[in-house]
This record gives structure tokens, C-alpha cells and sequence, in this order.
């Protein structure tokens, strides 16, 4: 069977605003909701789309993203000769191909996406936080016969100044792109999110990188190209739950809205799961001890203290006494007796020792990094 | 230490004390510790052994154990080179085994087929009622130390950490030192208080095997520890006991099946089992983290992933996907996957099989003694009748 459709996750971000969470990880790989990491959500929607040839453009630390991804068994598109391939940038006679921009990013994989010979391309970021059908953006991009489809969502008038958002014609089609304006003509906002006819989107990468024409990025090069070139390029508008967790406050309230019960992103939908790579470990044991309200907790976890309004990603320890509030825990971290943790986020496998403190505010929140150890040591002597 | 071993796992085990949780499936099968079932323990010793395949005998329908097992890849046993999980289910049912059905040729062949394929050097028996965690490799590393002819597992018990009509049987040593084995007794007929429990899992070398199978063939017998055991002292071999001391249950009731599980909530049983450098594995499923509800009252419990609580939990094992609405009240009790536990319901020493509906207001009260079971998807109503599907 023809491989129709190819996605590309470009995940070789590394979300330097999420500051000492990224410094050992790629932002798509930073742990999200207790369970998942934030390219899950790109990754699920692909399987649940039936997009099964997916490219995970990786290269900045990409060493967990790797692992985690593996060959996408985890979201059940390692079938029918799918997959999901871990693309890295390396060297050739050409020089090093390293990623210069997301439209670079495919440019320099032109030989993977070429080998899947698809009709279209769908160009994901891999740190969104969202469930979305591609296949219906699919059906839409066809029945416009479009060159190229992008998934905008409507922001309030207010905020559309801080994204890159596009003016439509009344048939949706766009024609004046915007990046984050002064004046927006309009509230709909670029996701990141684009379906292209591969064939034309291939020649506008080739042939102008041969001519030396900077074609590095699709907000600021290939979209402005193809509204130069009156190419067909339609909206498609998304409405549901949609979160850019780019800095630590977008992380943290991504994570305290994900603990309502009655959130959009429906996670216990079983029709449109979100998979990921779950690790073999115990059931999560509370102890008489324990107080939990309000919050989610994942296997492998060992809970004594007081847990409130918070998420406690897998095989986490919190020890008696400890009072957890608002916060947002990443696998492995340990956590001593008498700790107080406030409005933070604990990034994997910390360890905040004894009486310790960690307490933030909503406008800044307190972060233990990846592997960071927190107290323990008394500086009087 | 890849190839070294050839794992047997006879899976007809006794399961009539079991009903109703074993209506529908095999004691190996039986969901054990919020995210387990039973046979993920042999499993797992033989995973952290480098076992590379592993034969399955196995009666009855085998539809729960394959939905668990699928390729074996959770415990390594789907390489391309020389790896699967063989399941044969031809073994007849003990109750059918009357005077005249007598095993036919494929029970005797198949054992024969499988070892003789298997690229390895030791046959290893074993079953899943035997709750253990058993260090495969050092029992190995014991049976060549030994020159033994055959080893076999034991673990010193008190009697009454077994069911009083226990079919199990104690090994007799000879020397405490020496650990060589005279004999074997049903624990009915052993007198101490305190005996060598033998956990029917034996180690001996793929030739061994293959002659005590020929002679089990010429005698229609069984294909198992204790008639290879007496195979082996009739011939004045060698037998050695390997001493087990880690945590133990025979799984062959329902009380012994809820003890096992409550035993999961003392911290040194459940780090004996779970803790240890060679971790247990089960096959993953995908899930959300479970949401504990602002009403939620947990004390000295465990729970799997996917499950919503909202009511009071107390020293109880709660499984996937179970939901507990505000004011349920449950104590000392098992509830398995898929369960839904209403408003007011109220449930102590009560074990709740799969996909159980607990009505608002129900109330079910067992003894430690005697829980009550609820079958696979029963429904619970506030009057107190049960329906089973």
C-alpha cells in the first residue's frame, strides 16, 4: 500500500524558556500530566489520526526523547511497515546537516520523506499539548485542494498580538500572515500545524536552497513564498483544547488544569487514547499516613505525606510530614520527611532532602531541575 | 547467561478452591497486587534469568493467559532467534483424568519437541501458585555446585501459613547441612509444626530430563516435580533441596488468594517481592494516572493507574480502572479492574472479581476468614441481592 501521508515532528527544539527542566532533555521529552511526556500527545494524535509513517526530528539533547520513542511501538505505529524513525542530524560530503530552522529541519530529511514517496506532509511541533484529528484536516486540505493547510485556532483579539496569526477571505483562504503583530487583522492563530502537498512543497525547499535563498523556516520564509506566489494556503480552524507549555508558568497551569476532572483533553477517553511509553513498576502505595486530595498519582509512587492539588508523575517517594500544594512532580523524585513544596515543579529523579522548602508563586514558580538536589546540607558548621 | 535454561510451566494447577475467580481462568492468570497476575512472577525470575523461550502446558480456555502473555515480549521471550512462548493445551483436566483417559501422545511429545529444540542446558519446572520471587540463576549456580541430579526449591513454613487441607507436600532432608533430600510427605502426614514446604519448582539437565520423560511415558505419568523427584531417588541419585527465603504464599484458596494480597500492604513483604534488584514485570497498559477527589479518604492502600476516587479507602488493594463515587465506604477488601463502586455503598473483607457493579447504598461484610467474592461482572444491589452474569 502507498504511503499516503508522512508527519514530522520537529522536536529538536530546546525550550530554553523552560530553563533548568531542559538543560539535560529536549522540551518535547520533559514529562507532562503524570504519565506522558509532551510529544505524546503529537505522537497519539498521529496513531489515532492513522498517520502510521511518522519522522521525530531530533537534536538537541536528544538522548530521552530517543528512548522514549523508540520505534514507536509505544503508540502502535511500529505496523505495516510504519513507524516512527528517530531522524538526527549527521554529516555527509554535503557538510553537517544540522537544523537551521523547522523548514530546514525538512529539507535535511528530504531522503526519509522521499523513501515514504507520500502525496502530503503534516509538520507537527512536538511540545503541544492538544488531541486533534489530523485526518479531518486531511479531508479538508483535499477537498480545497489546497498547497498547503494550516491549523489556526481563534485567541482572544487581546492576546492575538503574541502569536503568528493569518487573515482569511471569507472561503478561509489566507491572505496576509502576520507574525506576532502590533495590529492583528485578525484572531486566528497559527498552531504550528501545516499539511502540504509534498511535491510542491519539495521544490520550493530544493530549489531555492540550491539558488541560495534562505528557505529556513515556514513562518518567516516558505509561508510568506507561498502567499508571494498566490499559492492556495487555507485555514483550518481548530476549537478544543490547545496549550503551548513553552515556559514554566504555561507548564505548571497545564498541569494544574490537567488535574480537573472534567478537563477538555477528556484523558480517560478510551476512542482517542493518549499513549505512551509506560514504565514496568509497582502500584502506587499510600500509607496510613497519607493524605491525598485533589490530586493524580501514578504507579510506582510511595506516598506518605499530604498531597493537595497536585500531580505525582511515576515512582515518585514523598516521605511522612511533607505537604506537597499545587505543584507538578516528574518521575522519580525523591522527596524527603517535613518538606514543604508550593506551586513548583520538581524536575525527574530531584531530590529534595529533609525540611526542606520549595515553595514558588502563580508568576513564579519554584523548580528543582533534572536530577537537582534540594537541602540536606547545613551550611552552619 | 543466555540459552542456559528451557522452562516448563505446568499450568494445571488446583483451581476448584479458587472458584469463582478461577471460572474463567487459570490460577496463573489470577490478577494479584493492584497490577500483576500470577504467572508474571515465574516470569519475571525467568526474564531475569535470560531465559529465551518458555513452554506452557495449560488446560482449559487459555483466552485470559494469551491476552496477558500476547508475544512474551514483556519478558523477552519474542526474539527472532530461538525465542516463544509455546502453549500447549492439550494437557486433560485433572477431573477428566479418570482409570481409563490416559494422557495421549502429544503430552508426552510435546514435552519431548520442546526440549529437545530449545537451545539450552537446563530444564527448569515450575508452576504459579507458588508466590514467589525465585532467583533462577543462584538456583542454577546451587545445582552445579552440588553435582546434583535434580534440585528442587523448598522453603522452611510454619504450618499454619498453609491452607489446614493442603495438597502440597514437605521434602525430607537428610542432612540439614548438606541439604540432600530422603524423601518426600504430603503435609497432611508430616508431624513437626515446621517442615521443608516444597515449592514444586526443580532444576536438573536437558539429558535428565529427557530420561525421566521417557520413563513417565512408559508409566502414563504425570510430567511433573514430584514424580520426577521420586524418579531420581529410585535410581539413587541425587536430590538437593535449594533453601528460598524470600516472601512466600502458596496461592491454592480463596483466603490464601486474599492473604497474598493483603499481604502486599506490610512494607516487608511487599519490598521482598517488589524491591529487589530484579524487578517483577507485567505487560504494560496505557493509562492516565489515577485521580484521587477532593471527598477521597485513603489510608493504607494501594492503587493501580486509571482509577477515580472519591469515597474512603482503607487497607485495601484497589486494581485499574475502578471507580469509587463520594461516600463509599470500602475496608480490608480486593477490587479488581473495571469495578464501579456507587455512592453509600459500603464493602469490608470482600474481594470484587472484574467489572463488578456495586449499587448506591449496597453493603457487603465478610470475615478476614471469609470474604465474600463477587464474580466477574455481578452486580451488587442496595437490597443486597447479588445478580451473576
Amino acid at each position: 500500500m502507498k504511503t499516503e501521508t508522512v508527519a514530522m515532528i520537529l522536536a529538536g527544539g530546546q525550550g530554553s524558556r523552560l530553563g533548568k527542566l531542559t538543560k539535560q532533555i529536549a522540551k518535547p521529552a520533559v514529562p507532562f500530566g503524570g504519565n506522558y511526556r509532551i510529544i505524546d500527545f503529537a505522537l497519539s494524535n498521529c496513531a489515532n489520526s492513522g498517520i502510521n509513517d511518522v519522522g521525530v526530528v531530533t537534536q538537541y539533547q536528544p538522548l530521552v526523547l530517543n528512548d522514549h520513542v523508540g520505534n514507536g511501538s509505544s503508540w502502535g505505529l511500529n505496523r505495516h511497515n510504519g513507524g516512527a524513525t528517530i531522524l538526527q542530524p549527521y554529516s555527509s560530503v554535503d557538510g553537517e546537516k544540522f537544523f537551521k530552522g523547522t523548514a530546514h529541519a525538512v529539507f535535511q530529511n528530504i531522503d526519509f520523506i522521499d523513501q515514504k514517496n507520500p502525496d502530503y506532509v503534516v509538520i507537527l511541533s512536538g511540545d503541544h499539548i492538544y488531541k486533534m484529528d489530523y485526518e479531518k484536516m486531511l479531508d479538508y486540505h483535499k477537498q480545497q485542494a489546497a498547497s498547503l493547510t494550516v491549523g489556526v485556532m481563534p485567541v482572544p483579539w487581546e492576546d492575538a498580538s503574541r502569536f503568528g496569526v493569518m487573515a482569511t477571505d471569507r472561503t478561509d483562504r489566507i491572505i496576509e500572515f502576520q507574525e506576532k503583530p502590533d495590529n492583528p487583522k485578525s484572531n486566528l492563530a497559527s498552531m504550528g500545524i501545516y499539511i502540504f502537498s509534498w511535491p510542491r512543497l519539495k521544490q520550493y525547499l530544493v530549489d531555492n536552497q540550491s539558488k541560495n535563498r534562505q528557505m529556513e523556516d515556514f513562518g518567516h520564509h516558505v509561508i510568506p513564498a507561498y502567499l508571494r506566489n498566490s499559492e492556495a494556503i487555507y485555514a483550518y480552524s481548530f476549537e478544543g483544547y490547545w496549550k503551548d507549555v513553552g515556559t514554566l508558568e504555561s507548564l505548571w497551569s497545564a498541569n494544574m488544569e490537567f488535574l480537573d476532572p472534567d478537563h477538555d483533553l477528556n484523558i480517560r477517553n478510551r476512542d482517542w487514547r493518549v499513549y505512551s511509553k509506560s514504565p514496568n513498576t509497582t502500584p502506587q502505595f499510600l500509607t496510613s499516613s497519607a493524605k491525598v486530595k485533589d490530586s493524580m498519582i501514578t504507579d510506582g509512587c510511595y506516598v506518605a505525606g499530604e498531597i493537595n492539588h497536585s500531580i505525582l508523575s511515576h515512582n515518585v517517594k514523598v516521605g511522612k510530614n511533607s505537604v506537597i500544594t499545587d505543584s507538578f512532580i516528574m518521575p522519580n523524585a525523591v522527596i524527603g520527611e517535613n518538606v514543604r513544596i508550593e506551586k513548583a515543579i520538581v524536575g525527574e529523579g530531584a531530590h529534595i532532602y529533609d525540611d526542606a522548602e520549595l515553595v514558588g508563586t502563580e508568576d513564579d514558580i519554584a523548580v528543582a531541575g533534572y536530577g537537582e538536589e534540594i537541602g540536606g546540607y547545613s551550611d552552619e558548621k | 547467561m543466555r540459552n542456559k535454561i528451557a522452562p516448563i510451566l505446568n499450568l494445571v494447577e488446583y483451581e476448584d478452591k479458587l472458584k469463582p475467580l478461577t471460572n474463567r481462568r487459570p490460577v496463573a492468570s489470577l490478577p494479584f497486587a493492584c497490577r500483576y497476575r500470577l504467572i508474571d512472577f515465574p516470569f519475571s525470575s525467568l526474564y531475569n534469568a535470560e531465559a529465551e523461550s518458555a513452554a506452557l502446558f495449560i488446560s482449559g480456555s487459555g483466552h485470559s493467559l494469551y491476552d496477558h502473555i500476547r508475544s512474551g515480549s514483556t519478558w523477552g521471550l519474542d526474539s527472532l532467534a530461538g525465542g516463544g512462548v509455546f502453549t500447549h493445551s492439550q494437557v486433560k483436566l485433572k477431573a477428566d483424568r479418570s482409570a481409563e483417559s490416559k494422557h495421549d501422545r502429544f503430552y508426552y511429545e510435546d514435552h519431548y519437541n520442546y526440549v529437545t529444540r530449545a537451545r539450552a542446558e537446563y530444564v527448569v519446572m515450575m508452576g504459579s501458585a507458588f508466590l514467589s520471587n525465585i532467583q533462577i540463576e543462584s538456583l542454577m549456580h546451587f545445582h552445579e555446585d552440588k553435582d546434583s541430579q535434580v534440585t528442587v526449591v523448598y522453603k522452611k513454613v510454619n504450618r499454619n501459613e498453609l491452607s489446614s487441607d493442603t495438597v502440597y507436600s514437605a521434602l525430607e532432608l537428610g542432612d540439614e547441612e548438606d541439604c540432600d533430600i530422603s524423601g518426600v510427605t504430603a503435609i497432611s502426614d508430616v508431624k513437626e509444626d515446621r517442615f521443608n514446604l516444597n515449592m514444586e519448582t526443580m532444576i536438573l539437565s536437558k539429558k535428565t530430563f529427557l530420561d525421566y520423560l521417557y520413563r513417565a511415558k512408559q508409566a502414563d505419568m504425570d510430567i511433573n516435580v514430584n514424580n520426577f523427584i521420586k524418579f531420581s531417588l529410585e535410581s539413587g541419585c541425587s536430590v538437593y533441596g535449594y533453601e528460598y527465603t524470600g516472601y512466600l504464599k502458596v496461592i491454592e484458596d480463596i483466603k490464601s488468594y486474599y492473604d497474598a494480597n493483603m499481604d502486599m500492604l506490610d512494607e516487608d513483604n511487599f519490598n521482598s517481592l517488589f524491591y529487589r534488584a530484579d524487578p517483577v514485570r507485567t505487560r504494560s497498559k496505557n493509562s492516565a494516572p489515577t485521580y484521587y477527589g477532593k471527598s477521597a479518604v485513603i489510608e493504607n492502600a494501594q492503587f493501580a493507574n486509571d482509577c477515580e476516587v472519591y469515597g474512603t479507602v482503607k487497607d485495601s488493594l484497589v486494581y485499574r480502572k475502578v471507580t469509587i463515587a463520594e461516600d463509599a465506604h470500602i475496608e480490608d477488601s480486593i477490587i479488581m479492574q473495571d469495578s464501579c463502586i456507587e455512592e453509600g455503598a459500603y464493602l469490608k473483607h470482600v474481594i470484587l472479581d472484574k467489572h463488578v457493579y456495586v449499587k448506591k447504598g449496597a453493603r457487603l461484610e465478610g470475615t478476614a476468614d471469609n470474604p465474600i467474592v463477587i464474580a466477574k461482572d455481578g452486580v451488587v444491589y442496595a437490597e443486597g441481592e447479588v445478580k451473576e452474569e
